[in-house]
């Protein structure tokens, strides 16, 4: 084969791996103005819509490749196919790439997020929208609870999707009575040197214990860290909390000389009995541990009376999404009384929507929903519930803990 | 018994080898099955099947990304192998201006942070219209393969005499016998090992998958990191074996040919 003929032979493999797209079905957010819903749904019948989220855990793949997907096709005919990612940051690299190289047309349609992500994709121009206006489904979902995610204001660019709320688990079999506050969870670190850790920031869980104590530290409500930064109580209330973080160091395990990276080391050096506490945002973890044998039996969860975080992860769309009307299509449905339902007893979790707005069958439903041994009655986690700190705030705390409590 | 005793030092570092490769895969092995393992015990409380009923049962894809896996690793080592074949020969048997240069960059990709040299080629690959494509990410494999086979086959090439083909031709020879009755015999224990470096190259790449890939070209090592990253060791565990047996299968069923060289 000459030289030339072999360049013409891979050029024409190389396109036809690249031409299958298809017709373009993408319009910008702003025509959603003068679309109905049943025109979404129309447009969004029999497509095929890719949703990218992290796949680390069995129970949600099962669900999604499963039931979500089951019903979807059942209901508008779309086929959901499932990118997964080991890292929601994976993704949005990839996005921000794709904006720099000019790719108008990209290959994924919907994405899980939220947090440092969502700040990052909004500052790079990479979500389409605003749209979360648009979906009939949103009326579920309280006004306040979708705001801001982690102070940064979501602006319609992302819709409410699941709740976390963090939790810390503890072992019947050795600890009888949990601390009761934040501040009495001080005291027990240092009448027990070794036995308590927390992952190192920038682990996502390990910045949200610590910043509890911001929260919790007496110089304002909890609630005053929420909507905008405030150099003069930051710089009043954190003095005392990173000294009193860096005192805890010595008695923590290794001395604090040294801190588990993630949440699995976490969690092993728990089961192991190295450590007293484990911690997760996931108010079934130790639940859903217990069943899979990864946690004994005697495993508990519970949540200071001061409060903890409770935020929502969300779904958005991608700039150059092929698929935007599947994607509003999928995100309503998943934002629907049913969906919720069928995702609780799937693999649990709390129940975001709503209370009061559901029909009278489905309220039925989430009550008779199963709990497992381990988890809160979802009556204790609302009453324990704070708001996350506005985003500024959990950048110099981050900072601070780093350079004052990590280095020193 | 002389000979028993200088056969003793070797057979002490063969169990030895055997002792540390097989610690690893027996620990990886037990974590699959076991459930309620706390330390201090030595033996799980508690044997469950769930990890691998998870992994056959098709719901995380991962029949799939086997077949994608097995496919692109055939593909790009057959590739690199063609490729790497010329470029060794040259490199071993010729001396030409600038072959420091060749060398160093054909060492270059071994030599880059893979992170870094993975973001610029996924742009590189975004203009080329070759991203979220089978094509590309065969092409981006290529660029760690072929280091590696031609670095093999240049060892290879290097033992090889020229003179034989000579003969050969002047014997009448065509340059197709030429190639399958005296070049090939001669070089296919480096060839097969050529082949298998590459395709594990390939069959391990994790970065390079995900940027060009783009979620379109599911690996098994896409799956498997999601599973490590997320803290269930059992899945990983399964999901660690499914990842290594066919390349131990490999090793096993092209053994034979390296027993000669």
């Amino acid at each position: 084969m000459s030289s030339r003929r072999l360049i013409v032979v891979l050029s024409a493999t190389i396109a036809a791996a690249c031409g299958s797209a298809g017709p373009s079905e993408m319009f910008p957010a702003a025509d959603l103005a003068r679309m109905t819903w049943s025109d979404v749904t129309n447009r969004a019948r029999g497509s095929t819509v890719r949703y990218a989220m992290w796949a680390g855990d069995e129970a949600r793949n099962r669900f999604y490749q499963g039931p979500a997907a089951d019903a979807l096709r059942r209901d508008l005919e779309i086929t959901l196919t499932i990118v997964p990612l080991a890292d929601t940051s994976d993704l949005v690299s990839k996005l921000v790439a794709e904006k720099a190289a000019g790719l108008d047309r990209g290959s994924v349609d919907l994405v899980w997020i939220n947090g440092a992500n969502f700040r990052t994709a909004k500052q790079a121009g990479i979500l389409w929208g605003p749209f979360v206006q648009a979906l009939p489904n949103l009326q579920h979902f309280d006004p306040v609870a979708f705001r801001h995610d982690f102070g940064t204001s979501t602006d319609g660019l992302e819709a409410p999707y699941e709740q976390a709320q963090f939790v810390i688990a503890y072992d019947m079999a050795r600890i009888a009575t949990p601390p009761a506050t934040f501040a009495e969870l001080r005291s027990w670190i240092h009448d027990h040197p070794g036995r308590f850790t927390y992952p190192a920031i920038p682990d996502f869980t390990g910045s949200s214990f610590a910043r509890h104590f911001l929260l919790h530290s007496g110089e304002a409500p909890p609630a005053a860290f929420a909507e905008h930064f405030d150099a003069a109580l930051y710089a009043r209330a954190s003095r005392p909390v990173i000294q009193s973080l860096h005192a805890m160091k010595p008695y923590l395990w290794r001395k604090g000389e040294t801190f588990p990276a993630t949440l699995a080391e976490l969690d092993r050096l728990f089961v192991n009995g190295e450590i007293d506490f484990s911690m997760n945002y996931s108010p079934t973890f130790a639940s859903d541990k217990i069943a899979r044998g990864e946690f004994p039996a005697s495993v508990r969860t519970f949540v200071p009376d001061d409060g903890t975080i409770s935020d929502y992860s969300f779904l958005a769309i991608p700039f150059n999404a092929p698929n935007p009307a599947g994607a509003l299509a999928v995100i309503n449905t998943f934002m629907s009384p049913s969906h919720a339902i069928m995702r609780a007893h799937a693999m649990g979790g709390l129940f975001p929507l709503r209370l009061e707005h559901l029909s009278e069958t489905d309220r039925d439903a989430v009550d008779a929903l199963p709990r497992g041994p381990a988890t809160l009655p979802l009556a204790t986690l609302a009453t324990r519930r704070i708001q996350d700190a506005y985003a500024e705030y959990v950048d110099r705390f981050e900072r601070d803990w780093r350079t004052e409590v990590l280095q020193r | 018994m002389p000979a028993i005793r200088a056969a003793a030092p070797r057979v002490l570092a063969l169990v030895a080898v055997a002792t540390c490769a097989l610690i690893p895969v027996g620990t990886v092995l037990v974590g699959s099955v076991a459930s309620r393992w706390y330390w201090p015990a030595v033996i799980p409380a508690e044997w469950t099947l769930r990890a691998w009923n998870y992994v056959v049962s098709g719901s995380g894809g991962i029949g799939g990304a086997l077949l994608t896996s097995s496919g692109l690793a055939l593909v790009v080592a057959a590739l690199a192998v063609a490729l790497a074949v010329p470029a060794a020969r040259v490199l071993a048997l010729h001396t030409f201006r600038g072959k420091r240069v060749v060398l160093f960059a054909l060492l270059l990709p071994m030599l880059a942070p893979p992170l870094a040299a993975a973001m610029g080629l996924h742009a590189v690959f975004l203009k080329a219209g070759l991203a979220d494509s089978f094509t590309g990410v065969v092409l981006v494999h290529l660029i760690p393969a072929v280091p590696y086979a031609t670095l093999v086959l240049t060892g290879t090439f290097s033992g090889f005499d020229p003179d034989w083909e000579a003969q050969a031709r002047t014997l009448g020879a065509s340059p197709w016998s030429v190639w399958t009755r005296i070049t090939l015999p001669a070089i296919a224990p480096g060839v097969a090992l050529a082949g298998i470096l590459a395709f594990v190259v390939s069959w391990s790449q994790y970065v390079l998958t995900l940027l060009v890939g783009g979620g379109r070209v599911l690996t098994l090592p896409l799956v498997l990191v999601a599973f490590q990253r997320g803290g269930d060791e059992a899945v990983a565990a399964a999901l660690s074996i499914v990842f290594v047996a066919p390349v131990l299968l490999l090793f096993a069923l092209t053994a034979p040919l390296f027993e000669d060289a």
